[in-house]
């Protein structure tokens, strides 16, 4: 950095200006703490661990333990032995350092009644099955095992015995036959079949084998649907997740006190009177509220913790769930933490400067890269640590290319020309992106998932068309008819309409500057003769945008995409909700082409034919079919990636010193339900 | 007088039925509802949404209806006294702003009171002293308040408050005090985090209540009946405080109407920025939700206390000044 003096110009004088007042302050902190430490990010990013299970029955533990405050209600009258409310096979996980102590109180931030991720994240053990640390594996987590039929036609789950609900109830087969034939199959709860419980568009269906075994059946082969169990999905992702905000996925629910809101069991007259007494127009949107378990703390659950203050107040409350299935290795009960209190925040830039306070015990979710610094800067004097965890996803600003854009038949030409993005994509430095808003630690390439995961096509496709080369992006940019340029170096269309400017949209408010990001590309640009409009909107303008089809260019993480067949949304024009690559594309795939717009690109085309064909593979053949999309998708650079890899997203995680059981860098990924996969029941206080 | 009465009663409830209308259309006009927000948050935040659900919550909100049809349902409740269900909050709209309404007024009569404290001595101050050092002295500090965004001062404040005196960050209560009950102890922790966004929030409004009442009272004090006052002898406090005084307040109790909203939701970028669990931040985050129900209620409340209070100042000024009076009565 240079260090010496020079005249500030007014331009500068703003920029500080404009920092100070979005970014807190950071003027003044940055270049001191970067001259001192170049390699900041490396060394804040430690090795990928976390708890393991203890799959051997030797080494399973004979006598359970259980939080004093458990104790004391077991003493009183008021709970079951400790014996009595686990499962006689409990999950016995071997904590990443040390049995831990019981008790405290976990203090977090959240933004309000829309943050639910927050806490879901961190009750996702109630999850059938699960990914283990490394995000590779599929582990048991509620279910206890699996097994995937030969033909694939079939995957049946085997639950613990004795398991209960957090009210202590049963947990047993029965949850999930109510839950298929009484909210699944019921059309004013779930009018239309869900794509996670279908394998070609045909419906599968689910039976009870006995009181603990549940058994999936597909009328064709659907090796995939052991990872969608145990990926973020609508069948996989558990009660918490998938039966809230009006949601009615999940695989099973508590049938014992559903029922009870249900029109089957009390009439149809009796539940809208139930809902109307509520202060809800009917029963649907009554039993919604009441599986909710951000809302109703009465819901029995699964979850290491349950909300005891609903999320829509200025804090969210949870405290343990007696009847929790996981113990360590000395048979104590888990969690250790006795609660976790989410206070709400009412903007980032407060809840960052909490945090940088020692005012939180441990957040992941909402503190951002570009503060860094400042919470270096505190960290001895505060006592906390600091760990960065990267992303698997190639690309945190990823230029997608609109494939179906029709507003501009000339743009519209280009973009769906191989060389020409290729030469926009050669056009970008993304060292200079690197270091500038990732302060070096991400990776610069193209959208390819890390090297780690095993959808990886390889090395050598990081680089491909992903690297700095302006002679060559130039050249062929010339060679595909664009040689005239104006006299200040811009390419002109060919219809003689002027200049070729490209439209840029970017997103407001995201979880690294969009905007900046975009003019730092459109300045870089420049070189190749390309010109640019970058242009931000309001986050739901942007999507609105994408789903009217209106967008030339458009700048989004590609987050979730490194695995591909759960959560392909960001990498393959698949799903309507979110379409960057073109919507007319989605609706096309997604309704098996019966409405939308088929690609005209053969290669794409290519690309979702392989991708539909993936359900009925088996694992190994899987891991091709994702590296040949893959190839595809790089070499045809339908998305330009940028940097990625970074701890952008949920990676900056800062933990107070007084806790223990913490990973020095945890799987940050969207299947692993970060910190999810971390177990979070096993972190403690140590007093 | 009763006819004029009668004539701005009948304006104001027109008025008010103008502002729903307003108020609805001003919500609805971005692009998207509610559910584009709730995607786009979804998605920028590691979630997701299904096509299937999109589809599911218009129907259940009722977004998927012509927007007539959803005023009308909107109009139909507000005129029952039900305000429906905040979106994002899932909870009744008059629960989510009660609870902090009278926070909010709190810290709003707070700021009042110590604008009005600090300014009417020194606005008195500076016009009875013109071109003293203390004017000079008032008048620059005053344009400093003018010119920094109260929002400025509050980011820094709260940095350096942090950095120096270990003070907590944002918010009126200390996390202990946020979930307890009513006590002194809470009370006093109240009490404690007020002067900070008191403060900030007094310091714009002080600034400009010092010009307006040193130009109001520059304009009095040299007039013949100041001049006849001192003649006759009375005291210097007395002759400015009881004659131009009052006549330089007179522009105050004509904009007494604005202060009611203001109360309400005065300085949403400074409740943001500080934290505070008042009405401005809801309705920003309401707005920006596309709830209508919620931001809708907030707007449609602001826009009956401006037309309530412009009555009450109606009122006062008939009663202070009998030119009005008369125009009235022709």
């Amino acid at each position: 950095m240079d260090r010496t003096r020079r005249r500030v110009t007014r331009r500068e004088i703003l920029q500080d200006a404009a920092l100070a007042a979005g970014g807190f302050a950071l003027a003044g902190l940055a270049p001191e703490v970067w001259a001192q430490t170049p390699k900041l990010g490396a060394n804040l990013i430690g090795r990928l661990e976390g708890p393991e299970l203890v799959r051997d029955p030797a080494k399973w533990p004979k006598r359970f333990g259980e939080a004093p405050m458990l104790a004391e209600l077991v003493k009183q009258g008021k709970l079951p032995p400790v014996e009595q409310r686990v499962p006689q096979e409990p999950l016995i996980l071997k904590p990443v350092r040390e049995i831990g102590r019981y008790g405290g109180t976990l203090r977090r931030g959240f933004t309000g009644p829309g943050d639910s991720e927050n806490g879901n994240r961190w009750v996702s053990a109630d999850k059938l099955l699960f990914w283990d640390y490394t995000g590779n594996k599929v582990m048991p987590s509620v279910a206890q095992g699996w097994l995937l039929s030969e033909d694939g036609k079939s995957v049946t789950i085997y639950l613990r015995k004795g398991m209960k609900w957090s009210d202590g109830q049963p947990f047993t087969a029965d949850d999930f036959v109510f839950w298929y034939q009484d909210i699944y199959l019921n059309k004013d709860l779930v009018p239309t079949p869900n794509a996670d419980f279908m394998i070609n568009g045909k419906s599968g269906s689910l039976r009870k084998g006995s009181d603990t075994t549940v058994v999936f059946e597909f009328p064709e082969p659907n090796y995939l649907f052991l990872d969608i169990l145990a990926g973020s999905t609508s069948m996989g992702g558990g009660q918490a997740l998938w039966q809230m905000e009006g949601r009615t996925m999940g695989a099973y629910t508590p049938a014992h006190y559903v029922r009870q809101f249900h029109p089957k069991y009390i009439g149809k007259d009796e539940a809208d009177r139930k809902a109307k007494a509520a202060g809800f127009d009917g029963w649907v949107a009554y039993i919604k509220n009441r599986w909710d378990w951000r809302l109703n703390p009465d819901l029995p659950v699964l979850t290491p913790w349950k909300t005891v203050t609903p999320i829509n107040n200025p804090s969210w409350v949870m405290e343990r769930n007696p009847y929790f299935y996981e113990v360590d290795t000395a048979g104590n009960q888990l969690p250790y933490i006795d609660r976790i209190v989410m206070t709400l925040a009412e903007n980032l830039e407060v809840l960052n400067l909490r945090a940088i306070a020692g005012q939180y015990d441990l957040q992941e979710r909402h503190t951002g890269m570009a503060k860094i610094p400042v919470f270096l800067e505190n960290r001895d004097r505060v006592g906390y640590d600091l760990h960065l965890d990267p992303a698997l996803n190639g690309s945190d600003a990823t230029l997608h290319t609109n494939q179906a854009y029709s507003g501009d038949p000339e743009i519209a030409k280009w973009l769906q020309t191989a060389d020409f993005r290729r030469a926009l994509s050669m056009g970008i430095d993304r060292d200079q992106l690197n270091e500038t808003f990732w302060l070096g630690i991400g990776v610069p390439g193209s959208i390819a998932p890390a090297e780690t995961v095993p959808y990886s096509p390889g090395p050598e496709w990081r680089k491909k068309w992903a690297t700095l080369d302006v002679a060559q992006a130039n050249s062929f940019l010339d060679k595909i008819g664009l040689s005239k340029k104006d006299a200040e170096g811009y390419r002109l269309r060919t219809d003689g309409k002027g200049r070729l400017r490209l439209e840029l949209m970017t997103a407001a408010g995201t979880f690294i500057p969009q905007t900046q990001i975009g003019e730092m590309i459109k300045e870089q640009w420049k070189k190749i003769g390309i010109l640019a409009d970058v242009k931000e909107h309001e986050r739901s303008l942007f999507i609105t945008r994408v789903r009217s089809n209106e967008h030339q260019i458009d700048m989004w993480a590609n987050d979730g995409s490194e695995v591909l067949f759960l959560f392909p949304r960001h990498a393959l024009p698949v799903d309507p909700v979110e379409a960057n690559l073109g919507y007319p594309i989605a609706v096309w795939y997604a309704s098996a082409g019966t409405q939308g717009k088929a690609p005209k690109d053969p290669e794409l085309l290519k690309a979702l034919e392989l991708f539909r064909t993936a359900n009925g593979k088996k694992v190994q053949e899987r891991y091709k079919v994702a590296q040949e999309i893959w190839k595809i998708l790089v070499d045809q650079v339908y998305s330009i990636g940028t940097v990625g890899q970074s701890p952008a997203t949920m990676g900056v995680r800062v933990v107070s010193r007084k806790m223990g059981n913490i990973p020095e860098r945890q799987i940050n990924a969207q299947h692993c339900r970060t910190p999810g996969s971390s177990q979070p029941s096993t972190f403690f206080f140590k007093g | 007088m009763l006819a004029y009465l009668a004539r701005r009663l009948a304006l104001a409830v027109l008025t008010i039925w103008a502002i729903t209308v307003l108020s609805f259309v001003i919500i609805k006009l971005p692009p998207g509802d509610y559910i584009t927000s709730y995607i786009a948050q979804m998605s920028a935040s590691g979630g997701f949404v299904s096509e299937a659900e999109v589809q599911a919550l218009r129907r259940e909100y009722g977004l998927d209806q012509p927007g007539y049809v959803q005023y009308l349902r909107w109009m139909t409740m507000v005129l029952h006294g039900r305000f429906g269900v905040a979106l994002e909050w899932k909870r009744p709209v008059s629960e989510v702003i009660g609870d902090r309404l009278w926070l909010t007024m709190v810290v709003s009569v707070a700021a009042i009171v110590v604008t009005w404290a600090l300014a009417m001595p020194i606005g008195i101050y500076s016009a009875v002293r013109q071109y003293s050092t203390g004017d000079y002295v008032a008048t620059f500090v005053g344009f400093i308040g003018l010119a920094v965004p109260s929002f400025m001062l509050a980011l820094i404040l709260l940095y350096l408050g942090f950095k120096y005196f270990n003070a907590s960050i944002g918010g009126l209560f200390s996390d202990r005090y946020a979930e307890a009950p009513w006590t002194l102890a809470k009370v006093w922790d109240l009490a404690r985090h007020l002067p900070l966004p008191t403060l900030i929030l007094g310091f714009a409004g002080t600034a400009q209540l010092v010009r307006i009442m040193r130009a109001n009272l520059l304009d009095e004090l040299g007039k013949p009946y100041v001049v006849t006052a001192r003649a006759r002898g009375l005291s210097e406090w007395r002759v400015i405080l009881k004659y131009p005084v009052r006549v330089a307040l007179n522009p105050f109790a004509s904009t007494i109407g604005y202060l009611l909203p203001y109360i309400v939701s005065g300085s949403i970028i400074v409740s943001l920025v500080l934290g505070l669990p008042t009405v401005g931040p809801l309705l920003l985050r309401a707005l920006i939700a596309q709830d209508m129900f919620l931001a809708g209620t907030i707007v449609l409340l602001l826009g009956v206390l401006t037309v309530v209070g412009t009555f009450l100042s109606d009122l006062l000024l008939l009663w202070i000044d009998p030119r009005i009076r008369l125009e009235g009565k022709q």
